[in-house]
């Protein structure tokens, strides 16, 4: 329970940080809020030689809005985002982190740790992939933006080079009437989804003019669903598109069996995830306000 | 008013816990707190096998890292320990339990060696260091499938079936052949699942090679037992053993079997020199290889009822797996006969019992240990004979159950309930949770296509064994009865302290001991010091002190009780002759100067600081026919048991019987599967009520851990014995989160037994389990769906309606229709 020995680095600046990478190599891992990291290492499944801090960096956290958008510093706590009114803008951000494990890793873990983590069960590129979201890169050459689209490569992988790290999520607010939601089932509080459902429309009326849904945890990385998206485009919710919607999802979902469940559960669970998540994604975005909440066992 | 006339009565009332102040606060003083000079850390190398030969084990390469202070293998300790004792008789009295693994290694998570080391992460380093070499062999992962010894775990014993009785009362094959109705049930299973105590096992040693004494700071729940295995496995004088507690964060009873590590401590500490030796667990051991609870197959049932639905007979074959170690086991074989008709009326039952080792992590007792699984296996008999039978399952309990004119009641098997009232408890339950209204809704939620159900869970919590069982298991051991021990004095300067010979873990035994002492002395709890933790040195342990069973009310009360009534004799012989008077004159309470005895007659008083200082330090003054008052008073209290009939299986085998009644009200989502609790009521009768705060909260902790073990919790192993379910991400233990509101109610029946009528209710008959399979079962009948598991889950649920793979009851129960 106890990591293998490590030197530890303070950087002063995400500039600094990345200069450290550059210069100590593989072997050095950043350290964020902890919350994936930590544990591996005491469970010596990660054994970096090198650790470098970033969490006294000012500056690095903070939620702005600007051009009709948001952006989140890396190092943004979850909670720090579910207790923001201005992150509230987006409706399916705020169930996101809100219902991230509990309040001890909400209160470390961070937004950049967590789409650098690349978690096949990690909640944040399954919401922010409903939405328009870059990611900010910086590394010795300077700042990128890599769609999030195109960030996440695969099951904890990124598209970042090893001297290359997260700055900032800009995520775009969506136009007025279009809303989202986000709902997972969850064992327990603290433990990763079983599946879950991120949906964000765009409603004309009753018509629905634009969707985007996502799945997580039944696949290597989140799954945007297009047949969905496609059975919802240009309908109205009738018993029938949901229906096709949910099968779409069931039938796109790729899950693995484990302790969560059997890979056939997950598939009939997500497709129920989905049709509860475009319910309350209509009403949010016809501007109704509701609560979401995760499904805990 | 006269002075008698305006004592408070403590006891019964819901005094805040004494205890509470220093615990909340973060004050506690637990095992892990302590910190000694040249102390060293021990980590143990565990095998990832469940079943594999030792090929080699290489500790070269840890001890050469700078830091580490010795190594041990199981070979090493064999050769300079016994084997731990055995409580089974031959074949499974046979097996040769080591604290490390010798020759082979028979559960993932098997401690194979150890490393001590200047800090835990060199330790840790260290222990990475140890080259094992591994054999794999054939694992046996199944009960049942263990009895056809096939792959054998214990040459020693020859056998996997490491125990067997028939349990045999009345004529159950005349009953059956009687019988109306014959129902059917192919196989039921109690899942594996355990207890999550916030602290983890913590064990600090130190062989001490100046006077070869052995002293440890821990947190076994049942240090007494645990010392006459370590006595008897280390070859040292059990006086020489001094084992201390201090606050231990929950043990449930998972916490009594740590003497294989305790062991390995103290052998480390002597290889070191002396120098004290910290384990702490983690908690991904404690969940491969600390204890887990019994899992149970019942198998074969036959139940025999007349044309009303009562039922006359139960036969039955019931395969318990222990695990690769029974240790603690074969107990488990017989405790669970303390509870053998559950709270039902039948007369004649044949229950064969077996045993059996398999290469999963060794059991020990938790939270309603080895009844629970028993009363889980009756309540789905009674639910499954209602359904079949067209009888409502609370009308078919009202049928069946004992009934309150006939306690105290004798069982088949001896036992003596001592009081009771289950058709009460069924009326109060169905009042708080509204059971004429859900029973509406239901009816209307189904119309809609919505599954709800509605279960009943009635259940016993046996409390104070007769350690006389054991002989019902191993007509060669060594134990009968029950005892505890309590200290009750006047220090030098007149304070009242009570040492008790428990280590608590949330009980509040600090309060109640208080109240039982400030009623006998007319005092305020606030006066009383009370000293729990064990303390070998403290001298108020029996053989059977410890926190486990259910019994402190009972037994540990009755000790406290006890040795304050001999306080205050004496306080009374040495008052009277002090103040000059008869002691029928003399009266307790508080005065101006503190607690004090007076004399009616005359008003003069001397208070408890005047006694004491006569005692202690005045002692001139001390009249010599008052020589033998010491203010200092040990009381042993004895349970009025005799050893049981081993031949018939046949005698009382526990004190006193709380019991819980719980309803639930339970809805399966039709799209998610996931079931979700709406409505729920906990209904406890333990007899005479000593602090309701404390039973209730009592209640909502055994409640809690029952509707985890229920919907959450349960260990899983794959077929190849690697446990699956080893971190709290897998195993997810229950929160807050995921609890029901719990509708809590109270009913009282004094228990005979006990002299405040009280009756010991800790662990709780694990209730929430029972109830929340009836609720499933109710809800699911309609589906052709049989609740045959105690561990259902959205994952499990689905693939029972959706699969049809699991659970089907046309495959599983068959009625005989005789009329
Ligand atoms: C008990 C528990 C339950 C959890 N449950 C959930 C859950 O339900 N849903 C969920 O989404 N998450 C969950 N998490 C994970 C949590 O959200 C983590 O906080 C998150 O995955 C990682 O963020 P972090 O800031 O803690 O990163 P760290 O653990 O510090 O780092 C993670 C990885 O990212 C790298 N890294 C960190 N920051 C950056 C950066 N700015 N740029 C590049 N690389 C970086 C690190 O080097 C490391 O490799 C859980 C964690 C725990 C301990």
């Amino acid at each position: 329970m106890y990591p293998r020995a490590f030197h530890y680095h303070r950087a002063g600046s995400l500039t600094e940080a990345v200069t450290m990478l550059s210069q100590l190599g593989d072997d050095a891992k950043l350290l964020a809020g902890g919350q994936s990291l930590i544990p591996l290492m005491k469970l010596r499944f990660a054994n970096p030689g090198h650790l470098v801090d970033l969490n006294f960096i000012s500056g690095t956290s903070y939620i702005q809005e600007e051009d009709g958008g948001l952006r989140f510093g890396a190092l943004t706590r979850h909670a720090e985002i579910a207790d923001s009114a201005l992150a509230a803008k987006i409706p399916i951000v705020h169930d996101c982190a809100a219902g991230i494990a509990d309040v001890q890793v909400r209160n470390r873990g961070t937004i950049g740790g967590s789409l650098a983590e690349a978690d096949p069960s990690g909640d944040w590129a399954v919401v922010l992939m409903t939405l328009a979201t870059e990611v900010r890169c910086l590394g010795t050459n300077g700042e990128r933006t890599v769609p999030l689209a195109g960030f996440v490569k695969d099951a904890y992988t990124t598209a970042l080079a090893h001297d290359e790290l997260v700055s900032e999520v800009r995520v775009k607010i969506p136009a007025k009437g279009s809303g989202g939601a986000y709902i997972a089932f969850k064992r327990s509080a603290p433990v990763y989804p079983t599946a879950s459902a991120a949906v964000q429309l765009t409603m004309d009326g009753d018509v629905c003019k634009d969707a985007a849904i996502v799945l997580g945890c039944v696949g290597l990385t989140a799954i945007k669903v297009t047949d969905a998206e496609v059975a919802l485009r240009g309908h109205s919710f009738t018993d029938k598109a949901i229906k096709a919607a949910m099968e779409a999802a069931s039938a796109a979902a790729d899950p693995q069996s484990d302790m969560r469940g059997s890979a056939d559960y997950k598939r009939t669970l997500v497709g129920a995830l989905v049709k509860r998540a475009i319910e309350a994604a209509s009403h949010r975005a016809r501007g109704e306000q509701v609560e979401v909440s995760h499904i805990y066992a | 008013m006269g002075p008698e006339a305006a004592k408070k009565n403590w006891v019964g009332k819901p005094l805040p816990r004494k205890e509470e102040d220093r615990l909340l606060r973060g004050r506690g003083k637990f095992a892990d707190d302590i910190k000694l000079r040249e102390m060293l850390y021990l980590r143990f190398v565990r095998s990832p096998y469940a079943h594999a030969k030792i090929v080699s084990v290489d500790v070269s390469a840890a001890e050469a890292l700078p830091g580490v202070v010795a190594t041990l293998t199981g070979a090493e300790l064999a050769p300079q320990v016994q084997p731990f004792i055995e409580i089974a008789p031959d074949p499974g009295g046979k097996i040769k339990d080591y604290a490390l693994a010798v020759s082979k290694v028979r559960y993932q998570g098997e401690p194979v060696a150890a490393v001590v080391a200047e800090s835990p992460s060199l330790a840790d380093d260290a222990a990475e260091l140890i080259q094992v070499e591994y054999e794999a062999l054939d694992p046996v992962i199944d009960g049942e499938e263990a009895l056809k010894d096939a792959s054998i775990l214990h040459e020693e014993a020859g056998t996997n079936r490491v125990w067997r009785g028939v349990f045999e009362y009345g004529d159950a094959d005349k009953a059956l052949k009687e019988a109306a109705y014959v129902v059917n049930i192919d196989r039921m299973h109690f899942h594996r699942f355990s207890s999550t105590p916030l602290e983890n096992n913590v064990v600090i040693a130190q062989w001490d090679p100046k006077d070869e004494r052995i002293y440890y700071q821990c947190n076994n729940s049942f240090p007494s037992f645990a010392i006459q295995f370590l006595a008897a496995h280390l070859q040292v004088h059990i006086d020489r053993i001094r084992v201390q507690t201090s606050d231990i964060g929950g043990s449930f009873g998972i916490k009594i079997t740590t003497y294989p590590q305790m062991a390995v401590c103290a052998m480390a500490s002597k290889k070191a020199g002396g120098r004290p030796v910290k384990w702490v667990e983690t908690r991904s051991e404690h969940m491969t290889s600390s204890a887990h609870g019994n899992e149970r197959t019942f198998r074969d049932t036959r139940v025999a009822l007349d044309k009303n639905g009562v039922i006359t007979a139960i036969v039955s074959r019931h395969i318990d797996d222990c695990g690769a170690y029974p240790r603690y086991e074969p107990l488990g074989c017989v405790i669970w006969s303390q509870v053998f008709p559950g709270v039902y009326r039948f007369k004649n039952a044949r229950i064969d019992f077996s045993q059996a080792v398999t290469n999963k992590c060794p059991v020990g007792p938790n939270r309603g240990y080895s009844r629970m699984q028993h009363l889980w296996f009756l309540e789905r008999v009674v639910d499954i004979c209602a359904h079949e039978l067209g009888i409502p399952p609370d009308e078919m309990r009202l049928r069946n159950y004992i009934r309150p004119e006939e306690f105290p009641y004798t069982t088949p098997n001896g036992c003596v309930y001592d009081s009771g009232d289950y058709p009460k408890m069924l009326q109060v339950a169905k009042g708080l949770i509204g059971w004429d209204d859900w029973k509406k809704k239901q009816a209307e939620a189904r119309k809609q296509g919505r599954v709800i159900g509605i279960g009943i869970g009635t259940t016993l919590d046996s409390g104070t064994n007769n350690f006389g069982q054991s002989q019902i298991v191993n007509p060669g051991a060594p134990f009968s009865g029950n005892s505890q021990g309590a200290n009750c004095k006047l220090d030098i300067y007149g304070e009242v302290v009570v040492a008790v010979g428990s280590c608590p873990q949330g009980q509040g035994h600090e309060t109640t001991a208080a109240q039982v002492v400030a009623d006998v002395l007319n005092i305020h709890p606030d006066l009383i010091t009370v000293r729990t933790g064990f303390d070998t040195e403290r001298n108020v342990h029996t053989g059977f002190s410890g926190t486990y069973a259910s019994q402190f009310a009972v037994s540990g009360l009755s000790a406290v009780h006890g040795a304050a009534q001999k306080l205050k004799a004496e306080m009374k012989r040495l008052a009277s002759s002090v103040l000059n008077t008869k002691e029928d004159d003399l009266e307790f309470g508080a005065g101006a100067q503190g607690p004090e005895v007076r004399a009616r007659s005359t008003g003069k008083s001397i208070n408890y600081w005047g006694l004491a200082n006569i005692v202690n330090v005045n002692s001139a003054v001390l009249p010599v026919e008052m020589h033998d008052v010491t203010l200092n008073c040990r009381y042993i209290w004895r349970a009025p048991f005799k050893v049981p009939d081993t031949v018939k299986k046949y005698g009382s085998l526990t004190l006193t019987y709380a019991s819980q009644l719980h309803i639930a009200v339970l809805e399966i989502d039709r799209e998610t599967f996931i079931p979700r609790i709406l409505d729920y009521v906990a209904v406890d009768d333990c007899g005479t009520v000593i602090n309701p705060g404390i039973v209730e909260g009592q209640v909502y902790g055994a409640t809690a851990h029952g509707i985890g073990a229920a919907l959450m919790e349960t260990c899983v192993y794959d077929a190849v014995g690697n446990m699956l379910t080893s971190t709290f991400s897998d195993y997810t233990p229950i929160t807050a989160m995921n609890m029901p509101k719990v509708k809590y109610g109270h009913t009282e029946t004094p228990s005979p037994h006990s002299y405040s009528g009280a009756k010991g209710m800790g662990e709780g008959g694990a209730a929430p389990i029972h109830t929340v399979s009836a609720a499933l079962q109710d809800a699911l009948f309609a589906d052709g769906i049989f609740i045959d598991d105690s561990f259902n889950n959205a994952d499990s649920l689905f693939r029972a309606m959706v699969g049809k793979e699991i659970s089907q009851a046309k495959q599983l129960v068959r009625v005989e229709r005789r009329t």
